[in-house]
């Protein structure tokens, strides 16, 4: 079993044409949601069925049908034509650079071919892809909360049920099954998860490996939860080869160096135009640079060459197999029973940052086919549905996050946040109790539809994690505030009957995902 | 250390957050008029959090900190017990219960869990975010 994870915060700026965290999503569409989603269909057209789970997180989901961002993105995509074909010139003389700029040439231009095709939503060719059967489509948690560090269950209720009821608008059926964000588990979500109408999830390994005795399979088996939802557990081997550049296939010398990028090694006057309204230098996307060698330094790296790649991704795709006929083989000679392999990443890890990624997923689809391997990729509901009654297990706490548990979330760089986080949340269920049966006027109804929006917002994983890297953690504390701040204020405004309906339409404008999201979600009783 | 660059509403609150198998972190806030009760000696400088066991409600640790300080790492007292926390101001030489928590589950320590775990910063989009 093969299960993608696709989440990134929501991003819109719409009064901005160049806010640069808009470009983590146009980044992740062209080198990972465009590729991956070029493959799945090539698959498909050649009757090679994927069966592969895709996660698609209702942030991520809401950008990709978001008008105003597909028009940023198809400005991105031009703009990275116009450099590349620049590039192409300054590259002539040069032929193994000239090899990868005409790569990276046709990634954008199929990425503008695709993005065409689907009039800019990509959801469109996924959807499309589920309704044939080909892959399997879930949902994670509103605003991709770390659901164990939500302290009141009228949160946890919120995010599982707006998750719920955006997916069936998304994608116009029910999701059977539910990512944990982070795999962050523990025993209150089953409750939720079953009255969400969620029939599995997903956990980190050891939640089910070590921190429970009756589950004898390993996770190589499924389970189910005391109230019936069934749970998948991650198997680690197979991940840390995909997703560790130290142990893993991404840190092949002939794949590409991520971190070395025309940005920082251009001519600036050159890539100026492409840099962002402040001119620092950052990454453009284009990297002629192939790994070369573990722990070679930047200024060493020697050339891309797409060819030498790709005989690699064949072989690693061929070795990635063979590992999993041998775990296959091993367990089957203990147990006597066909094991099942939960293999779960970040999407955005395929084609952003390991560069071949997609072509791996593609070729190691392919191969089971063609070389009529004892393997089957199949979809969650696909194995729940063929298997027999799966044990009972109590699964431990734990999540996928760094040292198995919430540390990357609760530390000294971001425990700050959780005091905003909660002051909006309790004043949002607070008020929401208030309000829940009263008939308001209709402004009162927007301003408390958006700020159970803005709270939802304050509670995404992203800002902790962000705090905790360093990376644009300014931006990260910004944004939690900013919703912390906004949900509060409306919600005081409703309170006193004045409700500042340009700065409310100004916030609805800005973050206008989930739009059915009525505010009694959060009410302590709910109908919901 | 990080702090928000906002003031947020003058309110009670007292939440106790799972972190990993040996330490909670619980978070605080005081309304105005206790805020003001610290503030004029009233009540003690230093608050004490008491964690209790939610399964047979005996206390199992304490620790005391400023009371301005506004959060606190707590060990766990037994992994995979549940707890709730209490916040104890000095009121006149007796220590009075002003604050309780949620109950908050602590994880229970797995074996190479943190050699498994898959998030570390040595990915987890780091060229994305």
């Amino acid at each position: 079993m093969f299960v993608l994870h696709a989440h990134l915060p929501y991003v819109n700026h719409p009064a901005d044409s160049s806010f640069l965290e808009e470009n983590w999503f146009f980044e992740a569409v062209a080198e990972t949601y465009v590729p991956i989603i070029s493959s799945l269909e090539r698959l498909a057209a050649e009757g090679i069925r994927p069966g592969i789970a895709i996660s698609i997180s209702p942030t991520l989901g809401a950008m990709l049908e978001n008008e105003e961002l597909e028009e940023k993105m198809a400005v991105y995509l031009q703009s990275r034509l116009e450099l590349i074909e620049k590039e192409l010139v300054r590259a002539k003389d040069n032929p193994p650079l000239l090899k990868t700029v005409k790569l990276y040439q046709k990634l954008y231009q199929d990425a503008d071919a695709l993005m065409h095709k689907y009039s800019g939503d990509l959801i469109t060719p996924l959807k499309a892809l589920q309704h044939s059967g080909q892959i399997e489509i879930i949902t994670t948690s509103a605003t991709h909360a770390v659901l164990p560090l939500l302290a009141r269950p009228e949160a946890l209720r919120a995010q599982l049920a707006v998750a719920a009821e955006d997916y069936f608008d998304r994608f116009n059926r029910k999701s059977s099954g539910f990512w944990l964000p982070e795999c962050g588990y523990e025993p209150r979500l089953n409750s939720y998860l079953k009255l969400s109408g969620f029939a599995y999830t997903f956990t980190e390994s050891h939640a089910v490996e070590f921190a429970c005795a009756e589950a004898p399979g390993g996770v190589y088996s499924p389970y189910r939860t005391a109230n019936g939802v069934g749970l998948f557990a991650r198997d680690a081997a197979s991940s840390r080869e995909v997703w560790s550049a130290k142990f893993g296939y991404p840190g092949d010398p002939a794949y590409r160096e991520f971190y070395r990028d025309l940005g920082y090694d251009g001519d600036y006057e050159d890539i100026r135009p492409y840099l962002g309204s402040d001119g620092t230098r950052r990454p453009l996307g284009l990297k002629y640079y192939r790994i070369t060698g573990s722990g070679t330094d930047l200024a060493a790296k020697e050339y891309y060459d797409p060819d030498l790649a790709m005989a690699r991704v064949e072989a690693h795709a061929s070795d990635f197999l063979a590992r999993r006929m041998a775990q296959t083989d091993e367990f089957y000679s203990a147990r006597g029973a066909r094991p099942l392999i939960v293999s779960c990443y970040d999407a955005e890890l395929f084609g952003h940052w390991w560069f071949e990624g997609p072509a791996f997923l593609e070729t190691v689809i392919r191969k089971i086919r063609q070389e009529r391997l004892p393997l089957q990729f199949v979809t969650p509901s696909e194995y729940l549905n063929s298997c027999q009654e799966p044990r009972e297990i109590t699964p431990g706490i734990s999540s996928w996050g760094e040292n198995g548990y919430f540390d990357p979330w609760v530390n000294d760089s971001n425990d700050f946040i959780y005091n905003a986080v909660y002051a909006a949340t309790d004043k949002m269920i607070e008020t929401a109790n208030r309000f829940r049966n009263q008939d308001l006027p209709s402004l009162s109804l927007r301003a408390l539809n958006q700020a159970a929006r803005e709270t939802l917002l304050s509670q995404s994983s992203d800002w902790a994690f962000l705090l905790y890297i360093g990376s644009h953690a300014q931006y990260a504390k910004g944004r939690l505030e900013d919703h912390a701040a906004a949900a509060i204020k409306l919600l005081g405004e409703v309170i006193e009957k004045k409700v500042d309906e340009a700065e409310l339409a100004e916030l609805e404008q800005r973050n206008n995902l989930f739009p059915r999201l009525d505010f009694r979600v959060f009410a302590s009783v709910s109908k919901f | 250390m990080p702090q928000l660059s906002r003031t947020l509403p003058a309110e009670d609150r007292l939440v106790l957050l799972p972190k990993n198998p040996g330490v909670f972190f619980v978070l605080w806030r005081f309304c105005a008029s206790r805020s003001e009760a610290f503030g004029t000696s009233a009540l003690g400088p230093e608050v004490e959090l008491r964690l209790f066991c939610t399964d047979d409600k005996t206390q199992s640790s304490s620790r005391r900190a400023a009371w301005g300080a506004g959060g606190a790492y707590l060990d766990v007292p037994v992994q995979g017990k549940t707890y709730a926390a209490a916040l104890y101001a000095l009121r006149s030489g007796e220590w009075e219960k002003i604050l309780e928590s949620n109950s908050a589950a602590a994880p229970c320590a797995a074996g190479a869990a943190e050699e498994r775990a898959y998030a570390s910063l040595e990915f987890h989009k780091r060229g994305l975010l």
